[in-house]
């Protein structure tokens, strides 16, 4: 049983890191003794995840894993009813061993290699609607940061609109008219994702556009392209990599939902498909390893991405952009 | 044991002897309170004066116990009555025997909370009043510092009373706790230089009538001045000079004090009198100066207050720690070498009959 | 009043959005007679076809349908399904399904919250511990993990393993009780799933702003005064930290609603989420288009509701009538810190 003093004391304890408690009332205490900003080793471990998942991705076909298609059928010998030893196929699916170390599934193919080979179409998804998100997303945020008046107030509205959308119900409702070819799952989800860069986009395009060195660069008779390329791009884009970062991660668990309702990308098994088809009450209670392998990379591979992209923007200070009103 | 009774009157309320208190920061212990000796007697007012950063406030917050545990050392000695302090959970002192008054009373007030229902916790929880007695004597309260309209205010939102205002409620939070000691942590400075003189007064006043003692934290000798029996002045966590308030005006020794009194203005000073502000900042708590910690900055500074740190000279009731001080012969003397030379042990440059 | 107007033009432009996609894009016609509406040079289909545009209205311009659809929709009559019978109407499987997907959402925003709370206030008030990082670590792991993923692991332990819940969601009452046929358990792996995702979400946000409550002169006053530990975090610095968890719980609606197709889907709850899925793979536009407007309504709604609340929590806003004065300015203002948060999707 803790003592009260215990417990009381650490009430204090936000303050342990720098003394921010007395921060504010005795200046010279938090004057040098701020700690120093690290990525830390988490950072860094995410950061080899997410790399050697894309590795693997990219590398699949040439990598000497099992062939995902491929039906592993394993025999044994079985004494039939005359007293003959025949050679006889097990019922699949297989659970983990040296062979296979994440199972099979029920045509008894790899599920290591399966999941390997889902990241392909998982992560294309996310990085293209990053890509997507960040450069119309971009372009829109930053034209009506820059330029504020018309163009601000109509891209802004495109802006409002878009995020009080039921986004999901959208994305099923184009993916379900038109196709479902990797394009379209990735343009539509990021289609979505607009809405949400552009706002950053613009914000911080009017934040830096105040900021002295823009001021000077127009004084000096820059032209406006000039100073959207040259000055505010590199300055806008350290919290757009970080949001970018969370976009692609969205994407993916989007991607995997729309998978998980029967309406992604049609012939390739995607990680949200493979966990579709291990989530089946049967499968699930005969071979949980079928849904969980999917499940542990996807889970990964977005919490990794989460990750770096927090630490990215603490590193950055970035987090004072997100909350500022307009 | 026995004696306690009989001697009760004399034993000081609050005695420290070598407090000190640490923070663990990434760069090592900051140093913030390093060895304060001081003794408080019942019903009598000491100021504690101090630039920011001097380890004025965490002085009162460490005696007090309120600051986080983890990441402070406290050693020493602190008694309360006589009940030694250091080491010990300070929790029942809370609302009942200290009571403390902050610097600035927007933010020390709960923005969401009615100001009525603030000044009543300490009446609910530790003098156990109905919410009608509560409410009743919060209303005698607010009328004794002097709010209008007693039972209106009890349901107003701090942001919707005047700077002053809302310094009287915090002095009702203190008066409805009925301490025997009461921390005024700089209680003025964030408001109307109108308002500042009222609000000491009515803290002078209040103190005198309830037999309370108090600690005046303040960084300006004048308001201390004619408030405090008695004045510590504060510097690097160190005590630099403490005397009886009349003693320290008339015979200041230290220049810590006599350079911090030429820095604020004063009624006497002829119209368009140069203040003179203290050259430098305050000292690094974490690996301090050797030697005397206001040496980098005093005019009086000679090489050995470079190596040596001063002891405490006592003189009766006034006590110093400088081999310089002011009008004494060694010390005009250490003036004089270093204007002579246009600048002191410490390379701080001077100029003829600049600093005082 | 201007608000109430910017609400209705934002719903307008929506449906219309929806009304105009649909129609564009998909082949209403097919879906309510199937291969009779490609087979033109057969007189009986073509009688056929003829029917059903007049009962459709579909021989009538976009722009027309869309007035009629908007007309009967104010008053309720969501319209005829895109079916070969058109029954039931749109308004009573409307009516037959919302119920669930409210308790389903009533249920998991409560969980989320009441988890929030307390698990953020024990991790704010020992900022840095070991205890708070553990729950921070935790926190990310809950906010990284899609709810259909969580869906799995909940549903193959408390139903498959532990057996604790029932395996199938079976629509009858009653509400209350804990045995598997009662529909509060039925709902409660469900909700759990939405709830907890959410409630990773809201700790995160709320303990960040308790610390830098707890910093306050103000915490250090309550405490001074002897206010209980339990008192000082309850009552003295949770009530002004709450604004952001009010925001992002109102503009979770969105994300709890996407939820509620992946979850409502898994766990074969027929609710408006598994109703959107089939109404749009059955391309039954009418339902969809109902559904979308209801989500974006209580979407609205309910941020109207978190701006009314901030003035409860704190009185400096009750007095600022402008504080909400437009739709646009208070939307500007609450969407923003979202970025901030790791969000799933809506």
């Amino acid at each position: 049983m803790t003592t009260y003093d215990e417990e009381t004391r650490d009430m204090n304890e936000p303050v342990s890191e720098d003394s921010t408690e007395l921060g504010s009332l005795d200046a010279s205490l938090a004057v040098g003794v701020a700690p120093k900003k690290q990525l830390g080793f988490g950072f860094w471990l995410s950061t080899f995840w997410v790399v050697l998942i894309t590795l693997l991705a990219v590398l699949a076909p040439i990598l000497p894993i099992k062939d995902p298609t491929e039906n592993y059928i394993i025999t044994e010998t079985t004494e039939n009813l005359r007293g003959d030893l025949v050679e006889k196929p097990v019922q699949p699916p297989y659970s983990l061993d040296g062979n296979h170390w994440m199972g099979t599934d029920k045509d008894a193919r790899d599920m290591l290699s399966r999941s390997i080979f889902g990241a392909r179409i998982s992560l294309a998804v996310g990085f293209i609607t990053a890509l997507f998100g960040l450069l119309v997303g971009g372009a829109l945020g930053m034209l009506a940061g820059y330029f504020k008046g018309w163009a601000d107030k109509i891209i802004s509205s495109i802006f409002i609109i878009s995020l009080s959308f039921p986004g999901l119900i959208l994305a099923i409702l184009v993916v379900a008219l038109l196709d479902r070819s990797l394009w379209t799952v990735s343009i539509t989800i990021g289609v979505l994702a607009v809405a949400p860069v552009g706002r950053l986009a613009r914000a911080q395009t009017i934040t830096f556009a105040e900021r002295e060195f823009v001021i000077a660069a127009e004084a000096l008779g820059a032209k406006r392209s000039r100073i959207i390329v040259r000055e505010m791009l590199p300055n806008v884009l350290i919290p757009m990599a970080t949001l970018s970062m969370l976009v692609v991660a969205i994407a993916i668990v989007a991607e995997g939902a729309l998978a998980f309702l029967g309406l992604s990308v049609q012939k390739s098994a995607t990680w949200g498909k493979l966990i579709l088809i291990g989530s089946d009450i049967n499968t699930l209670e005969s071979a949980p390893w079928i849904a969980f392998g999917p499940i542990i990379f996807l889970f990964f591979t977005v919490a990794s991405l989460n990750y770096m992209s927090d630490r990215l923007r603490d590193f950055y200070d970035v987090r004072d952009a997100y909350d500022l009103y307009d | 044991m026995l004696m306690t009774y009989t001697t009760e009157t004399e034993e000081p309320l609050l005695t420290l002897d070598d407090y000190r208190i640490g923070f663990k920061t990434e760069r090592g212990l900051a140093k913030a309170v390093d060895g304060v000796s001081l003794t408080l007697k019942r019903g009598q007012t000491l100021g504690i004066v101090g630039e920011s950063g001097s380890g004025k406030t965490v002085l009162n917050r460490g005696v007090m116990g309120l600051l986080a545990a983890r990441n402070t050392i406290e050693s020493g000695s602190a008694k309360f009555n006589g009940q030694e302090l250091v080491g010990e959970n300070r929790q029942s002192f809370w609302g009942t025997k200290i009571a403390m008054i902050f610097q600035d009373p927007m933010t020390s007030l709960n923005p969401v909370m009615k100001v009525g229902n603030q000044v009543m916790e300490p009446l609910r929880q530790h003098k156990g009043l109905s919410k009608s007695e509560a409410k009743q004597r919060v209303a005698e309260i607010f009328t004794l510092v002097g709010i209008p309209e007693p039972t209106k205010r009890l349901d107003q939102y701090p942001h919707e009373l005047s700077g002053g205002m809302r310094q009287r409620v915090m002095i009702s939070i203190a008066l409805a706790i009925e301490p025997d000691l009461l921390i005024a942590d700089e209680p003025t400075t964030s408001l109307d230089v109108t308002v500042q003189k009222y609000i000491l007064d009515l803290l002078t006043r209040i103190q005198k009538e309830q037999g309370m003692s108090m600690v005046l934290i303040t960084h300006d000798l004048g308001v201390a001045r004619g408030r405090a029996d008695e004045i510590l002045v504060m510097y690097g966590g160190h005590v630099m000079e403490h005397a009886p308030t009349e003693e320290l005006f008339e015979n200041m020794m230290h220049p810590y004090t006599a350079a911090l009194f030429s820095s604020i203005p004063h009624l006497h000073h002829k119209k368009h009198t140069r203040l003179s502000p203290i050259p430098g900042t305050p000292p690094d708590i974490v690996d301090p100066p050797i030697g005397c910690r206001f040496a980098s900055r005093c005019a009086y500074a000679q090489e050995r207050c470079l190596t040596e740190t001063p002891p405490m000279t006592y003189d009766g009731d006034h006590r110093f720690a400088c081999y310089f001080p002011v009008k004494t012969p060694q010390g005009q003397e250490a003036l004089e070498k270093n204007q002579k030379r246009g600048h002191t042990a410490s390379g701080l440059q001077i100029r003829k009959g600049k600093v005082a | 009043m201007k608000r109430l107007l910017g609400l209705g033009l934002l719903l307008t432009v929506i449906s219309m959005i929806t009304f105009a996609a649909m129609n564009l894009l998909g082949d209403p016609l097919f879906n309510i007679l199937g291969p009779v509406a490609e087979d033109v040079d057969n007189p009986d289909s073509v009688k056929l076809i003829e029917e059903a545009k007049e009962q459709y209205y579909l021989d009538k311009s976009l722009p027309e349908r869309y007035v009629r659809w908007a007309g009967d929709f104010v008053t309720g009559d969501f319209g005829v399904r895109f079916s070969a019978t058109g029954q039931p109407p749109v308004t009573d499987l409307i009516k037959e399904r919302f119920p669930r997907t409210l308790q389903l959402m009533l249920m998991a925003q409560l969980i989320a919250v009441g988890l929030a709370i307390p698990w953020a206030v024990n991790a704010a008030s020992r900022a840095n511990s070991k205890t708070d990082k553990a729950s921070t670590v935790t926190a990310f792991a809950f906010v990284s993990l899609p709810n259909f993923a969580l869906a799995i692991i909940l549903f193959y332990v408390f139903s498959i393993r532990l057996d604790w819940t029932p395996d199938v969601y079976t629509a009858t009452d009653p509400f209350w009780g804990f045995t598997h046929d009662h529909k509060l358990m039925q709902m409660l792996l469900p909700a759990l799933t939405l709830g907890m995702g959410s409630a990773a979400g809201y700790q995160r946000l709320l303990r960040t702003d308790l610390i830098t409550t707890l910093q306050q002169d103000f915490i250090l006053m309550a405490r001074s005064k002897g206010v209980s530990r339990r008192k000082v975090l309850y009552k003295h610095a949770l009530r002004p930290s709450l604004f952001s968890l009010i925001t992002l719980a109102a503009i979770n609606i969105g994300y709890l609603i996407g939820g509620a197709l992946v979850v409502e889907t898994f766990f074969r709850i027929p609710g408006l989420g598994t109703a959107v899925v089939e109404a749009v793979l059955r391309e039954d536009f009418p339902v969809v288009l109902a559904i979308v407007m209801i989500v974006a309504t209580a979407f609205l709604v309910f941020n109207y509701l978190a701006d009314l609340l901030y003035g409860v929590i704190d009185p400096r806003v009750r007095e600022k009538e402008n504080y909400k004065e437009s739709i646009f300015c208070s939307w500007k203002r609450r969407v923003e810190p979202v970025d901030a948060t790791v969000e799933a999707p809506t």
